[in-house]
């Protein structure tokens, strides 16, 4: 699925580097990937998403050779490929839950927000176990409620590629395991491919591989 | 387009204190230059109107607007008196027909307006209720007069001593409300019509009393002579007139020496109002006669004068209240950067971005328009009621 | 065919009647409804208005016929009756107190003695009024019998006649013949008047009233004036003053405004003094009109002048 070779990056007037000389996935894995804080984990996650481009090297997400597209391109790619998870849930406090999980439909004009995906959001929503709180915002919900809507949300567009960002970062450890848990079977249900940066050791043997971001960087995998 | 419109609206309703403060900003700095445009247009109508329906009005020498407003409009100002003999002065020219006024006391606020039966054809007042005025003591009310006082035909009404401590003077005479005119849409709407006879008697220039000639109260006698008798102070004057008592009224002296504050002069034709203010050049001559149009066209001019300034003053309100809003915005623009990043990482366009903030702008303006479209047609309706209520009283 | 048969029916007549009769009464309503309706406040001005205006005028005086007008006192419906007029006739000099207590249309008012207000008279033996030391008087003292001097009633005749002509021009000329007319007769009654008393200048009479000034200023007449009703016997203080007024003004003759009552003749007969009628016709009179009654008042001059 994934396929970086020789990846360079670094932010314009920063001495931060990142150098990623090869990293793969394979379609429907689901990777963790750990390592101190300011390493380059999330900025990774960024270059997949075709947020940032490289300075050097390739980056290719299935057949998609995402490092020679450009703005628009990258753009599609990420709407039509790539599902976000954030750490911060990133939910619009002014929307309902339901108009967060539908809001990548309303912001772009690729997705059609159609009566099926309506349903999809639905079922989703029930499946994630938040379906009795659609007509809420935000602000009314817990931790753990706000997670689960952002993965709605994330997952709606059938994306084929998931990108978690401490997604279990700000919940509290009966939670973590649940989201968790949820975010694997809706990725299992959707034949996606999970990457997520994690600093919850507890939660890495839960995942097919887990990769430091300090000796991956050195070119070996633990 | 309709997704924008939608997650602005949602991003409004969520801000509303935010919302409320922009939309009532903007309304305001649209609404204040608007409704003053409306209300110096309708305040020149309705004073030009009236003006304009005046031909000639004669009064002291001295300031022609004292006297304009004071005849027009009943203004409080009282211009230096003349007396019925410019009336008669009029009369004998056989020229134009003279409509005297005396403007100068009040009744519950209200002036009281004396003049002659001539008065209600010329300026077509007519009974709503009631009768005109027949006899001493009668008056009749202005439509706003008779609704603001409860008072109809049948109804009493007294008037105003002119100070707390006129206790020699002007003293309260009873009057009897005999009928109500149709509103005018004028002053006179604002006003109590009386025969000018009948304030000469509040004035007390004209009263009632018993006969001292055959009273058999010698107390009330100061002093017998050949062919008169006069009376003291003691002598009871009546406070009401009534059809009992009328006969006991009179005026003593020359009525043609008696105050009037103006006389309204009503040319038979064009040659007859030129010829009539001929007569009026002399220096010497006491009396002035103006063209009541063209003194209060002086007025607007003036007052258009004062309106640039305001306008100016508003465009610069107008014009810090628009930073303050830009300001507001990119202040809200800054506070939301982190939802930009998110929905930019979610796929979402730099374009989309921007028409989702024109979209809140566009709501904002369109609420704001509608609203001062509202107020603005309110005070629209209601201009020539506000106008005379701010400005002729 | 129709013509046939109506005057084999002797329809003719009575349909030729009807057919005038109708156009008539269209000529008459028109002439009613364009008529200026002339409110005075007395007779003589009721007589000139009646002779100068026509059948263009609609002339009413409204008081009753067995008061005297100047001192009659109109109720409301007929004031607003005065207000509704097309022209109203004031004597002025004070006649008729109680227009001043009411409001009336100046623009309608015609005051007929305006242009001689300088020979007004001022009565000398009527009581007024004052308030206080300085206080300027009442106007109870001003006569107001204007007429009795034909010379002023033609000059109150022609502002009657000005005024009408002011409110239908069209009619001026017709107004102008009458007004002439009327003052031609006016003229002989006061030539009339004046040939009598020519007679004798020095004459001295009595007068029942005060209403006589006009009449003994505008001819001369040495007249004096006490205070008697025609329908009242003279008290005793009437009496008094009678003889203190015959001491110094020897009037062998005593004008009435009506006939007296016998008791009042004999005891000025008593007196020495006769009685004549003279009336001064502020009222309509029971007969005749103000011609006839100022034609009489001159055959009675006659007898007080013999």
């Amino acid at each position: 699925m994934i396929n970086i070779s020789n990846l360079h990056f670094h932010y314009p007037g920063s001495e931060f580097q990142l150098a990623v000389p090869e990293f793969s996935v394979a379609a429907g894995e689901k990777v963790a990937v750990v390592g101190p804080s300011g390493s380059g984990k999330t900025t990774l996650l960024n270059l997949l998403a075709g947020i940032l481009t490289p300075r050097q090297g390739q980056i290719h997400v299935g057949a998609v050779a995402v490092s020679d597209l450009g703005d628009a391109g990258r753009r599609d790619f990420r709407i039509s490929t790539v599902g976000f998870v954030f750490q911060d849930f990133e939910l619009l406090d002014y929307l309902s839950i339901l108009d967060n999980i539908l809001h990548p439909y309303r912001i772009t004009g690729a997705l059609k927000l159609t009566g099926d995906v309506r349903q999809r959001a639905f079922r989703l929503a029930e499946q994630m176990g938040i379906s009795g709180h659609l007509k809420k915002t935000p602000g009314e919900l817990s931790q753990g409620e706000k997670q689960r809507a952002a993965i709605c949300r994330a997952l709606l567009p059938n994306p084929s590629l998931i990108l978690a960002d401490e997604a279990t970062g700000n919940l509290d450890p009966t939670n973590k395991t649940r989201i968790l848990d949820l975010l694997f079977e809706r990725v299992a249900e959707h034949d996606a491919t999970l990457v997520a940066v994690t600093h919850d050791h507890e939660l890495l043997p839960r995942f097919d591989r887990v990769v430091d971001f300090q000796t991956f960087q050195s070119g070996e995998d633990s | 387009m309709i997704d924008s419109l939608y997650l602005a609206w949602q991003y409004i309703r969520f801000n509303k204190f935010k919302t409320i403060i922009l939309v009532a900003s903007i309304t305001l700095i649209a609404v204040l230059p608007l409704s003053l445009e409306i209300l110096l247009a309708e305040s020149e109508r309705q004073l030009l109107s009236r003006a304009e329906s005046t031909p000639l009005l004669i009064g002291t020498k001295g300031s022609a607007l004292d006297l304009a407003m004071n005849s027009l409009y009943f203004d409080d100002e009282v211009p230096e008196l003349l007396t019925m003999a410019a009336a008669d002065r009029v009369y004998d020219t056989d020229l134009a027909l003279p409509i005297p006024l005396y403007v100068r006391f009040q009744t519950r606020g209200h002036p009281i307006v004396g003049t002659t039966f001539d008065y209600f054809d010329f300026r077509k007042l007519k009974i709503a209720k009631g009768q005109p005025l027949t006899i001493l003591g009668d008056c009749v009310l202005g439509a706003k007069v008779a609704s603001e006082l409860g008072l109809g035909p049948s109804d009493s009404l007294v008037s105003s001593p002119e100070n707390l401590f006129d206790l020699a003077g002007v003293y309260p005479l009873k009057m009897q409300v005999v009928g109500v005119l149709e509103p005018n849409h004028s002053a006179d709407d604002l006003a109590v019509f009386v025969d000018i006879k009948t304030a000469w008697v509040i004035q007390g220039l004209g009263h009632g009393h018993e006969d001292v000639t055959r009273t058999r109260d010698s107390t009330v006698v100061l002093k017998r002579s050949e062919g008169n008798v006069a009376a003291n102070a003691k002598l009871f004057h009546y406070t009401e007139i009534t059809e009992e008592n009328l006969d006991g009224f009179h005026f003593h002296g020359d009525t043609s020496i008696y105050p009037v504050t103006a006389v309204i002069a009503v040319p038979h034709d064009e040659k007859s109002g030129t010829l009539l203010r001929g007569r009026y050049l002399e220096s010497e001559d006491a009396q002035q006669i103006i063209l009541p149009a063209e003194v209060i066209d002086g007025l607007l001019q003036n007052i258009f004068r004062i309106r640039n300034v305001l306008d100016a003053v508003i465009a610069l309100v107008g014009l810090a209240t628009v930073l303050v809003i830009l300001l507001v915005f990119a202040l809200s623009l800054r506070l939301r950067q982190r939802e930009i990043q998110t929905i930019f990482k979610l796929g979402c366009r730099k374009a989309m971005i921007g028409r989702m903030l024109l979209a809140e702008i566009l709501i904002i303006l369109l609420v704001s328009g509608v609203l001062c479209s509202a107020v603005l047609g309110v005070v629209d309706v209601n201009a020539e009621e506000l106008v005379r209520r701010l400005f002729v009283g | 065919m129709i013509m046939f048969v109506l005057r084999e029916k002797n329809l003719m007549r009575p349909i030729h009647l009807l057919v005038m009769g109708l156009l008539l009464m269209l000529v008459t309503d028109a002439s009613a409804g364009d008529r200026l309706s002339v409110y005075t406040v007395n007779y003589p001005l009721a007589y000139f208005a009646e002779r100068i205006g026509g059948d263009q005028v609609e002339v009413v005086f409204p008081a009753p016929p067995d008061v005297d007008p100047a001192y009659w006192v109109p109720d409301q419906a007929i004031i607003t009756d005065y207000q509704q007029a097309d022209l109203i006739l004031l004597n002025g000099a004070n006649y008729a107190k109680w227009v001043s207590k009411v409001s009336l249309p100046r623009s309608k008012m015609i005051d007929t003695s305006r242009k001689f207000k300088d020979r007004y008279i001022y009565a000398t033996d009527v009581t007024t009024h004052s308030h206080g030391a300085e206080g300027a008087h009442a106007h109870e003292s001003l006569a107001f019998t204007t007429w009795l001097d034909l010379s002023l009633a033609k000059l109150q005749a022609a502002e009657v006649y000005k005024a009408m002509a002011r409110k239908r021009p069209v009619s001026e000329m017709q107004f102008k013949q009458n007004f002439k007319a009327l003052a031609e007769d006016l003229e002989k009654i006061h030539e009339g008047i004046k040939a009598v008393v020519a007679n004798d200048p020095d004459r001295a009479l009595l007068g029942s009233h005060p209403v006589y000034d006009y009449l003994s200023a505008g001819y001369g007449m040495h007249l004096k004036s006490v205070h008697w009703e025609p329908d009242e016997a003279p008290s005793f203080s009437q009496m008094n003053e009678l003889k203190q007024v015959l001491e110094e003004h020897q009037a062998a003759y005593m004008l009435w405004e009506e006939v007296p009552i016998p008791v009042s003749v004999d005891q000025l007969k008593a007196k020495g003094v006769a009685s004549v009628t003279f009336n001064p016709c502020g009222n309509r009179p029971e007969n005749g009109d103000f011609m006839t009654v100022m034609k009489k008042n001159i055959d009675s001059l006659k007898i007080a002048y013999r």
